[in-house]
């Protein structure tokens, strides 16, 4: 009994201990992290300063490194811990990275958690948290590191590292997508438009589409054929309304009016002055068209409420005929998708259209190069254990052979090479490519490290297969190959008219996916979101336009719109200045 | 916890005659040990954190942490006050708690009695087990069925199309009034049969012996339901009632997320997800923090309240 006694008071006594030990530990790394934040620098000379003891695992190339990353966005495919390019990469470079990404939830509110936890993985990109993260102290400065590795230094020029230093003149993370090498070869429209399928324009015979009545006529006429896919009744139109995805809702009155991707506001190219699209005249005018529509039974009703993968799902059937969205948010997923149901050929893939809302409007719709993103990008953490390394993996990872090998695959499994030295991929390669199941076992693109697009130092082929011209035009189902031909076009490209960009500020969105509520302009900014989630869709589905517009005009004037514009203005004036300051 | 204090509280009314001596301390030194361990635990996770509560009163920044960060006195409840949303929150928080603490409560009672009038063993066994099944599946795949059921094309509509009870399908969710009732409805499917194990345990601790004085007196089963069942389970109700009445302002986070849509916002939001998304999601640690003390206040003041009432009324009580 006595002993009995005596082994659980001991085990108590142990758990004590122990969860004492947890707090301890937990607590001093909560100071640790403190004045780390106060002076990155010499966290930073920490990390190169252990490289004693990095040595035996430079030395001894069995040692492979292992970091984290986090990336506040919706992943289009996962790789897996064994994904054999993954394996392939670290083996030739040394280290490797496990990926993790936002799952079913917002950006902002999975960036505080991190926050709130104090704990981060090696890597980290915000997306629209990327500020809350910088405020927060979590990135550490990487000016000595970039000038150390040569990739990395030579990424962007000096005049965009300089846009992308922070108040304190630091440089804190590097955008992944802002880099192009040699020439620009560019085969999709990464950007928004409205789609249609490809069945419905051969269906009218090639027509080219130039308003926006003529893209819904069209709709409503291949809807009254009454035609079905695969058993299922077509959907006329749908688009998304959730909350990170709502440009879908409210800013296609930007593109129809004739204006760049800005994203958040209107810059007149006169007055240099930002205009707000929301309460414009176009808006209203868009928005009825939608109304009358959404009572013709065009767009279809669910649109409001579904969710992501709802609204992917449904594209995935085929049944949608036409759609307003960004290239990137559902072409990776969609059109693979539809390659392995065979309804490509049933000509279920999106084309895109160059429409205006008047007709002989200038339409902008597609902007040429590559935007400098400043407002996020990969940063390393005040949590990574050696700084060193992590920056000499992205240096790795931006190596000519390295990066054929992230985004062509291996030589001969997932692409060929011809006498000249041009990549290509069999039919058979493209199919495997295509399959999610090859996609997380085989292929490791590291898709959100930096990268760069245009032209592989062969000076022959691009960077990543999705912008070959060939491979773009071979790829394509012989369904849309008919189409391209018929608009006389060889890229997604050709549908659009190229536009230089407009001006040293583009893109404005690159400031506003950064506010938060510490400044007027920025609780305004959330506040008209919420309010354009609300009441937008009341809009299109109301009995009553002309009420519910007014009533939709007063709740957003409740948000303080002005404060928001104020605010962009004040930018646009900064980095027009900025430029002039550079190129004096 | 608050059962332990109960439990607590009436040992107390025994130790009273035990005399307070050294030998007496030796002797319960086991137990003194014991109680030091859940002392120091309650210290250290119980208490300490709230510490954290001087974020409130603070322009707090992770940068600057607690010590470092500027006292602001009560702008920030000033803030949560004047901001109609956020009242709106403290609305819709406190009416779907209180339409689920109903539905869920009465739900489980009438399962568990209706249940214990089951004479057949058997099936019996297999109808709770099945029952509590919901129980066990996270509300992203509950939310997911929902949201397919309900949906335009989903099986409700087509089912009320198809009877002739609607003309047209109705999209639920993008109506305002049927959002509660929806949350409801999944709280009641998800929970009813794991509430009711709790009173089918406290059933069969009813006496056997008072069934049978009831049948000879002539009670029938709707009688002995009356007087026996529900007496004797009553003191399981109300504790079990004063315990989640305190819950109230848990009306939940994941089902009004993973339900909600902007359309919705006025009625879907409750005060969880107002504080991730205006607290954690735009970096205002001291706005969230502000809105949980609310709401913990509000949730000791309403437990307090039922607490008294039980009481006044001699019934069972927390404390």
């Amino acid at each position: 009994m006595k002993k009995k006694q005596l082994f659980s008071v001991a085990l108590a006594a142990t758990m004590v201990v122990s969860s004492f030990a947890a707090c301890g530990k937990k607590g001093t790394e909560e100071t640790n992290s403190d004045p780390a934040t106060e002076a990155p620098t010499k966290e930073a000379d920490n990390g190169s300063g252990t490289t004693a003891t990095q040595a035996p695992t430079d030395n001894g190339s069995k040692e492979i490194k292992e970091f984290t990353a986090f990336f506040a966005i919706v992943p289009t495919t996962e790789v897996n811990d064994d994904n054999e390019v993954k394996n392939m990469i670290a083996e030739k470079i040394g280290a490797k990275c496990q990926e993790t990404w936002l799952v079913g939830q917002e950006a902002k509110e999975a960036v505080g958690t991190f926050i709130a936890g104090g704990d981060y993985p090696d890597f980290m990109e915000g997306a629209a948290g990327q500020s809350q993260l910088y405020n927060a102290g979590a990135f550490i400065p990487l000016d000595d590191l970039i000038e150390k590795y040569p990739n990395v230094k030579n990424l962007l020029s000096t005049a965009d590292w300089n846009a992308l230093r922070q108040d304190d003149g630091h440089i804190y993370w590097i955008p992944q997508f802002s880099a192009m090498k040699g020439e620009e070869k560019l085969t999709v429209h990464n950007y928004e438009a409205f789609w249609i399928q490809q069945r419905v324009l051969k269906w009218a015979n090639w027509p080219k589409l130039e308003t926006l009545d003529e893209y819904f006529d069209l709709i409503e006429k291949y809807l009254a054929e009454g035609e079905k896919i695969n058993g299922i009744d077509n959907i006329g139109f749908t688009m998304l309304c959730t909350e990170n995805t709502d440009f879908a809702l409210e800013n296609p009155p930007m593109f129809l009016a004739g204006y760049p991707n800005d994203g958040c506001c209107i810059v007149n190219t006169d007055t240099l002055k930002v205009e707000d699209y929301n309460k414009s005249d176009i808006a209203q005018q868009y928005f009825k068209k939608m109304n009358e529509e959404f009572k013709k039974n065009v767009i279809a009703p669910e649109s409001f409420t579904q969710t992501v993968d709802e609204y992917r799902s449904r594209l995935c059937s085929g049944a949608v005929l036409g759609i307003v969205d960004q290239w990137w948010n559902f072409a990776y997923s969609v059109n693979d998708s539809l390659k392995s149901q065979g309804l490509d050929e049933q000509g279920c893939m999106y084309v895109p259209t160059a429409i205006t809302l008047n007709k002989g409007d200038k339409e902008q719709w597609h902007t040429s190069g590559v935007d400098l993103n400043v407002s996020s990008g990969i940063g390393i953490t005040v949590s990574c254990k050696d700084p060193d390394g992590a920056m000499k993996f992205i240096n790795d990872l931006l190596d000519q052979e390295i990066h054929t090998l992230r985004f062509w695959g291996v030589e001969n499994v997932d692409y060929q090479k011809d006498d000249q030295g041009y990549f290509y991929r069999t039919p058979e390669q493209r199919l495997e490519a295509a399959e999610t199941v090859y996609k997380t076992t085989h292929l490791c693109p590291y898709s959100y490290f930096p990268q760069y697009s245009g032209t592989c130092d062969d000076g022959i082929n691009a960077t990543k297969p999705e912008n070959q011209g060939s491979e773009l035009y071979d790829n394509l189902p012989d369904s849309m190959k008919e189409c391209f031909d018929a608009y006389n076009a060889k890229t997604y490209c050709d549908f659009f008219k190229a536009n230089p960009k407009p001006g040293p500020w583009y893109p404005m969105w690159t400031f506003s996916n950064n506010f938060d509520t510490t400044t007027p302009g920025g609780t305004a900014w959330q506040r008209m979101k919420e309010v354009r989630l609300e009441w937008l869709p009341k809009v299109i589905m109301s009995d009553d336009f002309d009420k519910t517009w007014n009533d939709y005009m007063a709740a957003f004037d409740d948000t303080n719109p002005n404060a928001y514009l104020e605010e962009l203005q004040t930018e646009l004036d900064k980095r027009i200045a900025t430029y002039n300051e550079l190129n004096k | 916890m608050s059962l332990r204090s109960k439990s607590k509280s009436k040992a107390n009314q025994d130790i009273q005659k035990v005399q307070f001596t050294w030998k007496e301390v030796k002797r319960q030194k086991v137990l003194l040990i014991w109680s030091f361990f859940i002392f120091i635990y309650g210290v250290i996770f119980c208490y300490l954190p709230l510490a954290g509560w001087l974020m409130a009163f603070q322009n707090y920044t992770p940068k600057k942490g607690i010590f470092g960060s500027p006292f602001c006195g009560l702008d920030k409840f000033k803030y949560l006050f004047d901001d109609p949303t956020f009242v709106r929150t403290i609305r819709n928080t406190l009416a779907m708690g209180v339409i689920n603490l109903v539905a869920t409560f009465i739900t489980a009672i009438v399962f568990a009695i209706l249940l214990n009038e089951v004479k057949a063993k058997k099936s019996k066994k297999v109808i709770q087990t099945i029952s509590y099944l919901p129980h066990f599946l996270s509300w992203i795949i509950v939310t997911n069925i929902i949201h397919q059921a309900l949906s335009h094309t989903g099986i409700v509509n087509e089912l009320l199309v198809n009877f002739g009870i609607l003309d047209a399908p109705i999209d639920f969710f993008a109506h305002p009034k049927y959002f509660w009732p929806i949350v409801a409805f999944a709280n009641v499917w998800k929970e009813t049969g794991w509430n009711a194990i709790i009173y089918l345990a406290a059933i069969t601790s009813i006496d056997p012996n008072l069934y049978e004085a009831a049948a000879i007196d002539g009670a029938g089963r709707w009688a002995k339901i009356k007087n026996v069942t529900l007496p004797g389970i009553r003191p399981t109700i109300i504790i079990l009632l004063l315990v989640n009445v305190g819950n109230v302002l848990n009306a939940g986070f994941e089902i009004q997320y993973l339900l909600g849509n902007g359309q919705i916002l006025k009625v879907s939001q409750t005060i969880d997800i107002w504080v991730l998304k205006w607290g954690i999601g735009q970096g205002d640690y001291a706005l969230g923090t502000a809105a949980g003390m609310f709401r913990s206040l509000v949730s000791i003041v309403l437990v307090v309240i039922a607490n008294e009432f039980a009481k006044r009324n001699g019934e069972e009580r927390l404390f």
